[in-house]
């Protein structure tokens, strides 16, 4: 596995790279060759209602796709996102009465964090595998959750949450817009800051990384701590798009934001990836899931369906990016 | 398999055992450590529940109602010892239920054959997803746990099923199953022991050591010649096998099939397998210290609610202890 990273916006372009770029954007190609099938297919694909039902949705798993995204290049994996939204969902609608709109959202997204953070901190100071830090986080998290009000969901009351979800802006939704600037400010700290770029460092090849005098542990806590937030802006969306905060929302959340960064073409091995990419693989399983949701199935035989495009797109990254590198 | 010597600890990370423990193999080792676990949950919960735990009454509870996670248990130490991970127990548990149910039409023996060819497809998949395509067991897993789920939905129209697909009500053979015993030994402790058995024979058998030995060291296996891919694959299928064994046993505790069963049960058997020292990086652990790591598991249950910790903080308990088995063990000596 090499370290290089494959960020077309730090590598400048030159004039035969342009050629290339189509080809190392298939996640691009295939967003749009589905999309069209979709409108010829589905009348009320492009619809307005279905285009803000998409935006929502894959906003939120956009978001933690983001977060996804910055601890598998470490080549770790964060299964504690969907609870992490339920921990973020139930603390916001608690703590509003008590601290407002702002204390409570910044107490949603401190709590959050702060769990990424522990999520980090085993990770990269103790010999556990990421799988099992984040596999028992969920549980803890989850627990935790459930526990603070016996299982029974909270009343979000204040009114000005409503607009996390249901607000727009320029007429676009709110949380698209969220989505499009972590997006953004993902991809800077990515391609322009020391850190970001340890990232891809740290999971092309940690002993290298660490020999170069890379701080490999404050890579790693960066990355779940950023996993955490954007779990916990995520939980503010959801929380406020139900008007309740619940503590079973997000359940299973993390099977799709992992299948989203796979679809974006990094490897679950770390150190490869774009978030460009990434984003890409996010709305393709947004119109894949659309166009199932429109199809009119059973909504279980959906369910079914949903899992095996997953698994079916994760299969088939895994074995082009072996080929690929093959290759290469 | 893990039976070095221990005469002499060359690693410098590895710390000098205790005399009492020096001279046993790894496996011992862990079972002195899991035993001693054991042994101080079992004081715990005696005295946290002023003798209530110690009760007769309360001891065959605490069996009669954990045998599904003990099955379970067992199979995902299969899995875990090929260096994998199974989250689809839980679905695979609702998914032979409904199975199960659903067919009692053709009998009860038809009915347990279709859960468990149902079990083992799953395992299949997942096998074959892990093998072939290299997915990390946790994502294929994690992706065969949701379609399941949406299957089982799929077969009983999401609710819960209190009768076969024909409308025959469940027989008395089974809603009677939990409350039958030969010689004092309930029936479903007998499938348990069965279970236990065929799977102490199968790890004992050739395939088993091949099972520990592509657990620990994959490329070194695979150069030994030993047909890794097949090995895996096979594991998986086992275990899936005896998770729907896990699934037959819980419609015959409820009555029902339940397409939602099993949530929290991946958590409560890697749980287990962890705290019975079964390394989850592969090719470490024993059958029965995996048994008495879920019966850590399910005293602790016991005694959480004899003394009336919510139900709901219960899997945050687990997830701690995931963590710290795992960072506990991570410091043993190899």
């Amino acid at each position: 596995m090499s370290a290089a990273t494959h960020d077309l916006v730090a590598t400048g372009s030159t004039g035969w790279r342009r050629i290339d770029v189509l080809a190392r954007n298939g996640q691009i190609v295939v967003l749009v060759l589905l999309a069209a099938l979709g409108g010829l297919f589905e009348p009320g694909f492009f619809s307005r209602l279905n285009l803000s039902a998409i935006g929502y949705q894959y906003s939120v798993i956009g978001l933690i796709a983001l977060g996804q995204f910055a601890v598998i290049l470490t080549r770790g994996i964060d299964l504690s996102q969907g609870s992490l939204i339920a921990i973020s969902s139930m603390v916001s609608a608690l703590t509003v009465p008590s601290l407002g709109l702002p204390g409570s959202i910044a107490a949603t997204l401190a709590a959050s964090t702060a769990l990424g953070l522990v999520n980090g901190a085993v990770v990269a100071w103790t010999a556990v595998p990421a799988f099992v830090a984040t596999l028992g986080m969920m549980g803890i998290a989850r627990g935790i959750a459930l526990t603070l009000t016996n299982g029974n969901p909270v009343p979000m009351t204040d009114a000005g949450f409503h607009h996390i979800a249901w607000g727009r802006v320029y007429d676009l939704p709110v949380p698209f817009l969220l989505f499009v600037v972590a997006g953004i400010v993902i991809a800077l700290f990515l391609s322009r800051w020391p850190l970001g770029r340890h990232l891809y460092a740290v999971g092309g090849h940690e002993e290298n990384a660490r020999l170069s005098g890379i701080s490999v542990s404050r890579v790693k806590l960066s990355a779940y701590a950023l996993s955490g937030l954007l779990s916990g802006i995520a939980g503010l969306i959801v929380t406020s798009r139900m008007s309740t905060g619940h503590p079973l929302s997000g359940m299973n959340y993390e099977l799709e934001s992992i299948a989203a960064v796979i679809v974006g073409g990094a490897s679950l091995f770390g150190g490869t990836g774009r978030v460009s990419a990434v984003i890409a693989g996010v709305l393709i399983l947004g119109v894949a899931n659309s166009v199932i949701n429109l199809s009119g199935l059973s909504p279980y035989l959906q369910g079914a369906l949903k899992g095996s495009i997953i698994l079916v797109a994760v299969a088939l990254s895994q074995i082009g990016l072996r080929s690929g590198r093959g290759r290469g | 398999m893990s039976n070095e010597s221990t005469a002499g600890p060359s690693g410098t990370e590895s710390p000098q055992p205790h005399a009492l423990i020096r001279g046993l193999t790894n496996d011992q080792r862990d079972l002195v450590s899991v035993s001693a676990i054991l042994l101080v949950v079992v004081v715990v919960a005696a005295l946290a529940s002023g003798g209530t735990f110690l009760q007769p009454g309360n001891l065959v509870n605490v069996l009669q109602q954990n045998v599904v996670l003990f099955v379970l248990a067992i199979a995902q130490f299969i899995v875990v010892l090929t260096s994998g991970i199974d989250l689809s127990v839980g679905a695979v548990v609702a998914l032979s239920s409904v199975l199960f149910v659903g067919y009692l039409d053709f009998g009860v023996l038809p009915a347990l054959l279709i859960a468990v060819a149902g079990g083992a497809l799953v395992g299949l998949v997942n096998g074959l997803m892990v093998v072939l395509i290299r997915l990390p067991s946790f994502v294929a897993t994690l992706g065969a746990m949701q379609i399941v789920y949406s299957i089982a939905k799929l077969f009983t129209g999401g609710a819960a099923l209190h009768a076969s697909l024909g409308g025959a009500p469940i027989p008395d053979a089974v809603t009677g199953f939990y409350d039958r015993s030969v010689l004092a030994l309930p029936y479903p402790t007998l499938v348990f022991v069965a279970v236990f058995i065929a799977a102490l024979v199968y790890l004992r058998s050739s395939v088993g050591y091949f099972l520990y030995a592509i657990g620990s060291n994959d490329r070194a296996a695979r150069f030994a010649g030993l047909p890794a891919g097949k090995l895996r694959v096979g594991a998986y299928v086992v275990a899936s096998a005896i998770t729907a064994i896990g699934g037959v046993l819980f419609a015959a505790r409820v009555s029902y099939g339940d397409p939602q069963a099993g949530l929290w049960l991946p958590l409560d058997t890697i749980a287990a397998v962890s705290i019975g020292g079964a390394s989850l990086t592969g090719g470490r652990g024993t059958i029965l210290a995996t048994v008495l790591g879920v019966l850590i598991i399910a005293i602790l249950n016991n005694t959480m609610n004899l003394i009336g910790i919510s139900p709901t903080l219960q899997p945050a308990i687990k997830g701690l202890i995931i963590i710290l088995t795992v960072f506990l063990y991570s410091r043993r000596g190899s």
